[in-house]
């Protein structure tokens, strides 16, 4: 099976089985990831810092221009990204951690245990996860590790259910029962045997994921219930709706630099599936 | 069967099997009140709130019985259709959603009926010329809508046609400074309509067109298009009458599972342009912390989901029989 996962070959792997949508996706994530660490630290200007030059065009001074409040727009938005990207990194971490777990669990045991658990999955799924989450950070409050945590915790029937469905196929394999036969532990035939061939799907996942979740938290953010301290680009966006008659650049390049990382995110993932035979374009 | 007595008894059936879902959120909510850090009576009743107020809450809740007791009183109460009220507005909370979801719904199922036809036609077009410049076009247009934030297209559209080019209002359903009549209100109405629902259109078109082409695309593949075109039908008929219905199938059970996702688009969307639904209701809760408005507007929310993942389910199960059971 190993032969043919595109993900164990030469340089640069992931680049060579990638096509060129998932290329550009790559492409994205990496300017993103380049903005917020690099970029971020070679500018001048902080977040933070006020200034006398308030709702500035973009201009030699502030490449972006500068909001109300005359901070420098490219240096928030260069760390309004770490928390943005911190979001969908962890997020998805969380998500897919839990929906691997419970995908692979329901896939490889079957019976009565998968057919309660995926009942379960498929109700939990009903439940509309963004006023689910807001209800929960309202509660809670907004500090940004809740809004991860939350988001993260509601975020894993999707991956749970495309998980399963690729062990079910896989545990009929032979090299599969040719493990169980060797007398191979059932923790060692699933972590050895069968979770390395669902890990494109994984990939496909947690990219999807990440995404969906610097989305999510953005709506958040949106309606108010964003973590202060810890500006997002959502946060950045709802902070740049008041001025959008008079500072356009406040709020269009926020909202430029998180489109562009999710539709990076969401072409990674396409790009991923595409890469490991799916041509569709979506499961 | 017929299609029509058939959509009514998987109707019928769905409701049976909805009712737990419904209890769950209500039960869901419920703990969730109670696991928040802060004592229910003051969330119930709101920042300081005068002492024989809060002892009001303690009673009409139930807040000193025991906590199945309180379950039990929350659960009746709210399958009842009180959601409690509103500490902000002092009015019902059934009363105030009643008011505003009939607004909401129009700019909802508006965009909805647009971005459904306008959805289906490109991915039709799309996966009828698989790897071609249209089909690259559309692909990329659709993932594009797809990751940009609803309330964000909302502001890009209010920067180009109301700030920019000043020719539609941006902001409400209606003129505030002039009261039109007849024809002119109806006039007006659509041009404050115009840009929510556009933004509406092209964030659900999105979602509609990425998961009808895929599925388009999986259709062509059958044997039975094979079949239709060797026994000489049209490539028009091929596609729309053979590989869509079968497509659909997969557009109708998307909507319903994302209807959660439209709805949230619609909130945000609201609220960029001050459009009075429960967008704005939302808003108004989570500024004012009025939890009973909250917590009501997320059961109503979550009920409506619950609602079209059943109607979408029976839709499909007239669509395509094999599902139905």
């Amino acid at each position: 099976m190993n032969a043919v996962n595109p993900f164990h070959a030469k340089p640069w792997p992931v680049w060579r089985a990638l096509n060129p949508s998932g290329r550009t996706g790559l492409l994205l994530l990496l300017t993103a990831l380049l903005l917020c660490t690099a970029v971020a630290w070679m500018l001048q200007h902080s977040p933070s810092t006020m200034s006398e030059a308030l709702r500035e065009p973009p201009g030699a001074a502030h490449w972006l221009g500068t909001d109300d409040l005359g901070r420098d727009v490219l240096a928030r938005v260069a760390y309004g990204g770490q928390i943005s990207l911190m979001v969908g990194a962890f997020s998805a971490l969380i998500a897919v951690s839990i929906g691997v777990a419970v995908g692979a669990a329901c896939g490889y045991l079957g019976g009565a245990f998968d057919a309660v658990v995926m009942r379960v999955t498929e109700a939990f799924q009903i439940i509309p996860r963004f006023f689910l989450a807001l209800i929960v950070v309202a509660l809670v409050g907004s500090g940004i590790w809740k809004i991860i945590l939350v988001l993260g915790l509601l975020s894993w029937p999707a991956t749970a259910r495309v998980v399963r469905a690729q062990v079910l196929v896989l545990r009929k394999e032979e090299f599969v029962l040719a493990a169980i036969m060797g007398g191979a532990s059932t923790t060692r035939v699933i972590g050895r045997h069968i979770l390395p061939n669902v890990a494109p799907i994984i990939a496909v996942s947690a990219s999807l994921q990440a995404g969906s979740a610097i989305l999510l938290e953005s709506f958040i953010s949106f309606l108010g219930l964003g973590d202060v301290a810890h500006p997002s680009w959502g946060l950045l966006l709802q902070q740049g709706q008041l001025f959008i008659r008079d500072g356009w650049w406040i709020s269009t390049f926020p909202g430029l630099a998180l489109s562009l990382t999710i539709l990076g995110l969401n072409l990674l993932g396409d790009g991923i599936r595409a890469a490991h035979g799916d041509t569709t374009g979506t499961s | 069967m017929h299609a029509p007595a058939r959509l009514a008894m998987s109707i019928g059936r769905r409701l049976l099997m909805a009712a737990p879902v419904v209890m769950a959120i209500v039960v869901l909510t419920f703990v969730l009140i109670r696991l928040s850090p802060t004592d229910p009576a003051v969330l119930l009743a709101g920042d300081a709130p005068a002492p024989e107020f809060l002892e009001k809450i303690r009673a009409q809740y139930h807040l000193d019985e025991s906590i199945a007791k309180q379950l039990a009183i929350y659960v009746g109460s709210a399958l009842q259709g009180d959601l409690g009220t509103s500490i902000y507005f002092r009015k019902p909370v059934t009363e105030l959603i009643l008011a505003h979801a009939p607004v909401t719904f129009l700019l909802t199922l508006t965009s909805l009926v647009i971005a459904s036809a306008i959805g289906v036609s490109l991915a039709v077009l799309a996966a009828s010329r698989p790897g071609t410049g249209t089909d690259t076009a559309v692909t990329a247009l659709s993932l594009a809508g797809y990751s940009m934030p609803a309330f964000w297209i909302g502001q890009l559209l209010i920067l180009s046609f109301a700030v920019w080019l000043g020719w539609l209002p941006s902001n409400g359903m209606g003129s505030a400074r002039e009261t039109f009549e007849g024809f002119e209100w109806f006039v007006d109405r659509v041009r404050h309509m115009v840009l929510p629902v556009t933004s509406l259109v092209l964030f659900e078109l999105a979602i509609i067109t990425r998961f009808t082409r895929a599925a388009m695309v999986q259709a062509l593949r059958q044997d039975y298009v094979a079949v239709a075109h060797a026994k000489g039908a049209s490539q028009t008929r091929v596609l729309w009458r053979h590989a869509l219905p079968n497509a659909l199938v997969t557009t109708v059970t998307v909507l319903g599972l994302e209807f959660g996702f439209l709805l949230a688009g619609s909130v945000v969307t609201e609220i960029v342009f001050g459009w009075p639904g429960l967008g704005r209701l939302f808003f108004d809760a989570i500024f004012r912390r009025d939890f009973p408005l909250l917590t009501g507007c997320f059961i109503f929310t979550s009920v409506m989901v619950v609602l079209a993942n059943m109607v979408t389910d029976a839709v499909v199960s007239v669509l395509d029989p094999r599902t139905a059971r």
